[in-house]
């Protein structure tokens, strides 16, 4: 019991939490992103996978552990910030960053609320919208990413959530202690190539929906 | 040359504060930032003012006494620097420079520039130390050492405390020093008998201290004057999961 206390009192053991359930988080993208690529196939591959993942009797509780696993990486992290806020009542009056920060690092917690304002609308609308017929969630999507007011609301989010993943990978690694001289550059790029990666797949949704198939709205 | 000098002035650590700004002929660039402060300082104790409180100690980098936050960075724009090894020529004609005390909540204002560090030696007080028995001192060549090992255990050493790490912090965290203390004796056969009690303490020394968490953001390797790598934070978070993981408590 004292090992468990240990880490989720301690600092150290708090940003573990953050780290691992960051990490769950990238493999939950992963996923999401390989599903949405039957968007580029088309409406019936699409429909197809929707029904398939749909009629999973597990599905409900995995979106229980997921929306958990959300809450408890933001909860910590919110925590965190807090504590990092009161151990520095007094700031500066001139303050100028040496290098060491990111544009990524810097902007965590802005690109944090963004993806939570983001998920909230993402939920509501795709999960809980009306579709044009109970098996057509294609038709719902593209309702809303042929707008380009929608689509590039889209393209905006996933370029922060690229940032907050350009400093969260490598930072998740850090934190679990995983460092070496050869090996650490490399992951720092594979990091950063992760970002962009599903940063940018991401954001070529909206783009084909909203200027490749049938015009912007 | 001249200079404009804003220096925070604080009568107390309750007192209230605020920057003051003092003209500065800085009759050579060769004279260190410190000693421009001494000169400053003469000026004001001859006008009967109070003169400008300030850390400093050994003036050639070697025992982190001085700490200010010269123009928004610790100890200065100078990589690889202390406060005392900041030279005027590093300024032009007419600049501005900015001088603050450290900023942290477990660094609380003594008076103007000067903070109190002791949060630091608190937590050095719970396990940045070998225990030894007293005696004849035994052969050097009877407990081996790899070379890397103690060259890197070296290299977490070089750390003089200052605490340019937790002023240059966003979160005001002393992840690197802890890391550097922590790292220099898990490098090393001596520090193998007290591995998990000191990580474990020491982390709970440094959360009780009010520092902020580690983000990893690495400002604090961008300013350290001895540039102690974060590699030793890394070596800290694997040594407190390897403690979480063996202790038995």
């Amino acid at each position: 019991m004292e090992t468990l206390a240990r880490l989720v009192t301690s600092s150290i053991g708090r940003k573990l939490l953050v780290a691992a359930v960051g990490f769950l988080l990238c493999g939950f993208l992963m996923t999401h992103l390989a599903g949405n690529m039957f968007l580029f196939v088309g409406e019936k591959a699409f429909n197809t996978y929707a029904r398939v993942l749909e009629s999973n009797p597990f599905l409900l509780p995995i979106e229980l552990a997921l929306l958990g696993v959300i809450l408890l990486h933001a909860v910590v992290a919110l925590y965190l910030n807090l504590t990092s806020l009161a151990a520095r009542p007094v700031g500066y009056a001139m303050k100028r960053s040496r290098g060491g920060r990111t544009w990524g690092s810097a902007t965590m917690v802005y690109t944090a609320v963004l993806i939570g304002v983001f998920l909230v609308i993402h939920v509501k609308t795709f999960k809980y919208g009306v579709r044009p017929s109970p098996e057509d969630l294609y038709g719902l999507v593209m309702s809303y990413l042929q707008d380009w007011r929608w689509a590039l609301f889209y393209a905006v989010v996933m370029a922060g959530l690229g940032l907050h993943l350009s400093h969260g990978a490598w930072s998740a690694t850090q934190t679990f202690g995983i460092d070496h001289p050869k090996y650490t550059p490399l992951i720092k790029g594979a990091g950063l190539a992760f970002a962009v990666v599903v940063a940018a797949v991401f954001t070529a949704i909206p783009i084909w929906a909203c200027w490749f198939l049938g015009g912007a709205r | 040359m001249k200079v404009t000098l804003r220096v925070w002035r604080q009568t107390g650590p309750d007192g209230p504060g605020r920057l003051v700004s003092y003209e500065a002929e800085v009759p050579s660039t060769d004279m260190s930032f410190l000693e421009l402060l001494d000169t400053v300082n003469e000026g004001l104790i001859a006008k009967g003012e109070d003169a400008i409180a300030f850390d400093h100690d050994c003036r050639e980098g070697i025992c982190g006494m001085c700490s200010q936050v010269i123009d928004g960075q610790p100890h200065g724009p100078d990589k690889a620097a202390a406060t005392c090894q900041l030279h005027m020529r590093r300024f032009k004609d007419g600049d501005v420079i900015t001088a603050e005390p450290f900023r942290a909540k477990a660094f609380p204002v003594v008076k103007d520039l000067v903070v109190d560090r002791s949060a630091l030696d608190r937590v050095m007080t719970c396990g940045g130390f070998v225990s030894v028995n007293t005696g004849a001192a035994v052969d050097a060549n009877a407990v081996l050492v790899p070379k890397d090992d103690a060259e890197k255990a070296m290299d977490a050493a070089a750390c003089i405390g200052c605490g340019a790490c937790v002023a240059a912090c966003p979160n005001a965290a002393a992840m690197l020093f802890v890391g550097a203390k922590v790292s220099q004796f898990a490098l090393l056969p001596q520090g193998a008998p007290e591995r998990v009690r000191r990580v474990l303490s020491m982390r709970k020394a440094m959360d009780k201290e009010g520092f902020g968490h580690c983000s990893n953001e690495a400002e604090c390797e961008a300013v350290c004057p001895k540039e102690v790598k974060i590699s030793n934070i890394a070596r800290l978070n694997r040594e407190f999961i390897r403690a979480l993981a063996v202790s038995d408590g």
